[in-house]
């Protein structure tokens, strides 16, 4: 039972870079307005998670980096997450001390503001998406090896 | 160098020495053993050059109050010493014992890489906990000592006997832990501080110390192995020998009788308690001499041998003798890891490892024989040897107290006597028997190192005094002078000791009339003794778990009605516990909430449909409806954050459902033919049981004015501080900060688990 019709595909295939760009937004634009690095992440899984689904798990492991290296991005999440918390030690400060300290100018680029904070966003955001493509990935490997039995 | 790494350097050195060894000795297995040599030497002069009083005082988390708090006092100076030191040696005896050991068992000497890392992990986890003044770190280091312990005692992971005496170990000290964390949780809440010389100096007699002290004592004793919690430390001698040498003199249960001495001010607020660890003491040195005597299996014997050892040493603290407990450590630790390792080399050398099968190997193995005959002799307290004032300074401490502790002290020391004569003399004595290959150096020489160490500290006892005398002052908080001599006179301890040989030599010589009584008490024991009593506990334990969840696991239902039935009670005990019943109010309804309501209604209905719903497909389309529009709600009460996470939520589950759902075959993902009434009853009680409570939670909750309303403005206040015009992320990535990566470790976690699961699954 694939939910695949040409209906479906088309619609996965449109909506995947439009989307993935708004979750950037959601993330980069997470001190200024609703959002952050989970909602960020889980706008990218889901639609991913629509490619998986609707075309198989065969075809996006084929277009995509292979979901094998998505492990490495959640922790990777995790280790980043880590070192934004503990770097303030190195120079004295407490743990995820985030700066610009309070009453320090923040620098910018255009609309978006630099924070430190902001690292430990796209941690949570790595960890987040890695999470679900990690997943996935593991339920179509798991399938087509199942399915490799039959055939 | 900075002071920071003058203190930390013997840790910093050790482990780096994990890393590097386990990292470069998988690439190399030949380098690993050299590596972990070097690195324990150099540790051991890190250690050497530790600067006395000196200490590092880095604050990481300061609203917590916590403080990386390090300090080389003279208590933590006397265990660097004995870590990095017997740990190298340890290391020089392992780099030989390995290899050959392993060819034994079939194995290539790759595999002992995992050990020299552990060891100095290990060395490491000692190193930090000698060193830490604060009880988070204290408790940390601990942990970590019990975690490592775990994987060097089950070394031989495909041996069910090596898997259970690491679990019995882990679960013994790992148990007895987390009464230390109680007690570290009791002092942080009286005192204010998790700063242990600030707790020690405050604690006064009374409720608080003697209860803090009774669970930092259980703890600690059950990591030193005494009575009745010793009985993981002889089943931990499957380990191979490095490793028990190692446990047994300057690591594991030496952590025991060193956290008794880091907190001994707040034992000494307590006579009952400090009687307790006399009486303790006592038990544990008749239980641990009179089982080794009975012992054949040579490790087996040495480690009933430190159970009795270490009974010692808490009497000692009982008493109140802490320079001495800290000299009695130092000499038993040069004493068994020299003994350990010789009675492991026999076994290379011979293939044998019980003392009826051997005899005689005095000639074949004149170094072993030398070096550990000095140890034995330190063992049993002979003159000339370091082992006569560790016995002095007993004798002294009991003798000065009186009442029966004199003649138990005497009737311990010559059980004492007795096994270890039969250990050596057993070994190296009468008539030859078994053959003998030749040892390399590395198995000898270090036997021979510790044996020369004991000898000379018989004949230079100051050096020794010195280091005890400096760890005594760090436990007591005052002066505890120690000078070591010999006293050709009939001062008491004098007289205890030579009454003690005397005994002794009548116990040696009548043997074979006796012998058979410790035999039958260790049958005894083992049949009824504590080890078995947790058998048991953990049996039926197992057996409940296993009951319970065949119950749950066998329908859906059952797992649901398992789930929702235990939440209603613990929420209905609260509520009879706490009754909230006076707080149930009902607001009033203002025409600006009639969306609000709307939407509530929808989610209403579509919870209905759900329950009525024909396919699988609707179903998921029915519940996804439900949480939209309790997502719409959150937009309605401005919370555009939560309202996003909701949604976004919702769709990932919808998607993520209806993916699962492709994958399902046709026939099976249709639901069954109508089901048993009996179950449907059973479901909708079940079902309104669990939603009659959650009805009445939430309407209690609802009914109280939001609490934390001053928190969330002040939240709302500091988040232009923060630079940020959104609150909520602002909280999560800044304020609340460590809650966010804690969550995120559970997550990272959670992902470890579920890829396990995938590879586990594909390789069936």
């Amino acid at each position: 039972m694939r939910l695949s019709t040409i209906m479906t595909e088309m619609v996965a295939r449109v909506i995947l870079l439009p989307t993935l760009v708004t979750a950037l937004a959601l993330l980069v634009k997470g001190y200024t307005s609703a959002g952050d690095g989970f909602s960020a992440g889980v706008v990218a899984g889901t639609v991913v998670a629509i490619q998986f689904i609707v075309f198989g798990p065969r075809e996006p492991i084929a277009r995509f980096p292979s979901p094998r290296h998505a492990p490495l991005l959640a922790f990777g999440g995790v280790l980043l997450a880590l070192a934004v918390a503990f770097a303030p030690l190195l120079w004295g400060d407490p743990v995820l001390t985030q700066y610009p300290r309070p009453g320090e100018p923040v620098v910018h680029i255009g609309a978006l503001a630099f924070h430190t904070a902001l690292l430990f966003d796209v941690a949570v955001f790595l960890l987040v998406f890695g999470f679900i493509i990690s997943v996935l990935g593991g339920i179509g490997s798991f399938e087509r090896h199942s399915q490799g039995g039959e055939s | 160098m900075p002071e920071v790494l003058r203190v930390l350097a013997p840790l910093v050195v050790a482990l780096l020495g994990t890393l590097l060894v386990a990292v470069l000795g998988s690439l190399r297995p030949r380098v690993a053993a050299p590596l972990a040599v070097a690195s324990a030497a150099m540790a051991l002069v890190a250690a050497l050059a530790m600067p006395a009083g000196a200490s590092v005082d880095l604050s990481w988390a300061p609203t917590w109050g916590l403080r990386l708090s390090f300090a080389a006092d003279g208590l933590a100076r006397l265990y660097a010493l004995l870590a990095t030191g017997i740990g190298l040696a340890v290391l020089v005896y392992a780099a030989g014992y390995m290899p050959r050991h392993l060819a034994h068992a079939g194995h290539g000497p790759e595999r002992a890489v995992r050990l020299y890392s552990l060891i100095l992990l290990f060395m490491t986890a000692m190193l930090g906990l000698v060193l830490a003044q604060d009880l988070v770190l204290l408790i940390v280091f601990w942990d970590l000592t019990a975690i490592t312990s775990y994987f060097l005692i089950g070394y031989e992971q495909e041996e069910e006997e090596s898997r259970q005496a690491a679990l019995t170990a882990l679960l013994v000290t790992g148990i007895s832990a987390i009464l230390l964390i109680l007690a570290g949780v009791i002092l942080f809440v009286h005192h204010g501080t998790a700063s242990i010389p600030a707790i020690l100096a405050r604690s006064e007699a009374g409720p608080i110390a003697t209860a803090s002290g009774v669970l930092i004592a259980v703890a600690a004793l059950a990591k030193s192995a005494q009575v009745p919690l010793h009985f993981w430390l002889p089943r931990a001698m499957v380990a191979p020998t490095p490793v028990s040498a190692y446990l047994h003199s300057a690591a594991m249960v030496a952590a025991g009788v060193f956290l008794l001495g880091r907190v001994h001010p707040l034992i000494a607020l307590s006579p009952p308690l400090r009687d307790g660890l006399v009486v303790v003491g006592f038990a544990s040195m008749a239980v641990g001499g009179g089982l080794a005597l009975a012992q054949v299996v040579l490790k087996r014997l040495l480690a009933y041998s430190t159970v009795a050892q270490y009974g010692y040493v808490v009497v000692l603290l009982g008493l109140g003798e802490v320079a001495g407990a800290a000299f009695y450590i130092l000499a038993h630790a040069l004493v068994k890891s020299a003994l350990f390792m010789a009675a492991g080399a026999v076994t290379e050398a011979t293939g044998q490892e019980q003392l009826d099968r051997l005899g005689g190997l005095g000639r074949a193995l004149p170094g072993l024989a030398v070096g550990s005959g000095l140890a034995a002799a330190g063992l049993a307290g002979l003159p000339l040897t370091a082992g006569f004032f560790k016995d002095e300074v007993f004798f002294a401490g009991a003798a000065a107290r009186g009442g029966p502790i004199p003649i138990l002290a005497v009737a311990g020391a010559a059980l004492t006597f007795a096994y270890t004569w039969r250990f050596w003399a057993g070994i190296f004595l009468g008539a030859r028997r078994g053959t003998v290959q030749p040892l390399p150096l590395a198995l000898t020489a270090p036997v021979l190192l510790l044996g020369l160490l004991v000898a000379l500290g018989g004949i230079v006892p100051a050096v020794g005094a010195r280091l005890a005398a400096a760890a005594g002052e760090s436990m007591a908080l005052e002066a505890t002078p120690l000078a070591l001599a010999y006293h050709l006179d009939r001062h008491a301890p004098n007289l205890m000791a030579v009454t003690t040989w005397a005994l002794g030599m009548v116990a040696i010589v009548t043997a074979a009339r006796w012998a058979r009584v410790p035999r039958a008490i260790a049958a005894i024991g083992e049949r009824y003794g504590p080890d078995r009593s947790m058998l048991v506990a953990i049996d039926t334990l197992t057996r409940f778990s296993r009951r319970l969840r065949a119950f749950e696991v066998q329908s859906l239902q059952r797992r649901i009605a398992t789930i929702l039935v235990s939440a209603a009670i613990l929420v209905g005990a609260t509520i009879v516990l706490a009754p909230p019943w006076p707080t149930f109010t009902l607001g009033d309804l203002p025409a600006s909430d009639w969306p609000l309501v709307l939407f509530l209604v929808l989610a209403a209905l579509a919870g209905l449909l759900a329950t009525r719903s024909a396919g699988r497909a609707t179903l998921v389309l029915a519940l996804s409806a439900v949480g939209y529009s309790l997502a719409a709600v959150f937009t309605f009460i401005g919370a555009p954050d939560v309202a996003l996470v909701a949604v976004l939520i919702e769709t990932m589950m919808t998607v993520l459902l209806l993916g699962v759902l492709s994958l399902v075959p046709r026939d099976v993902a249709e639901p069954p033919s109508e089901p048993e009434p009996r179950d449907r009853y059973r479901s909708r009680a079940v079902g309104f049981v669990a939603a009659a409570f959650a009805f009445v939670v939430s309407w209690s909750a609802l009914s109280w004015s939001a609490p934390d309303a001053t928190m969330a403005s002040a939240h709302i206040d500091l988040a232009p501080a923060a630079h940020a015009d959104d609150v909520v992320t602002a909280i999560l990535a800044d304020f609340r900060g460590l809650d966010t990566l804690g969550e995120i470790t559970v997550i990272a976690i959670a992902l470890l688990g579920v890829l396990t699961f995938f590879v586990s699954e594909k390789s069936t």
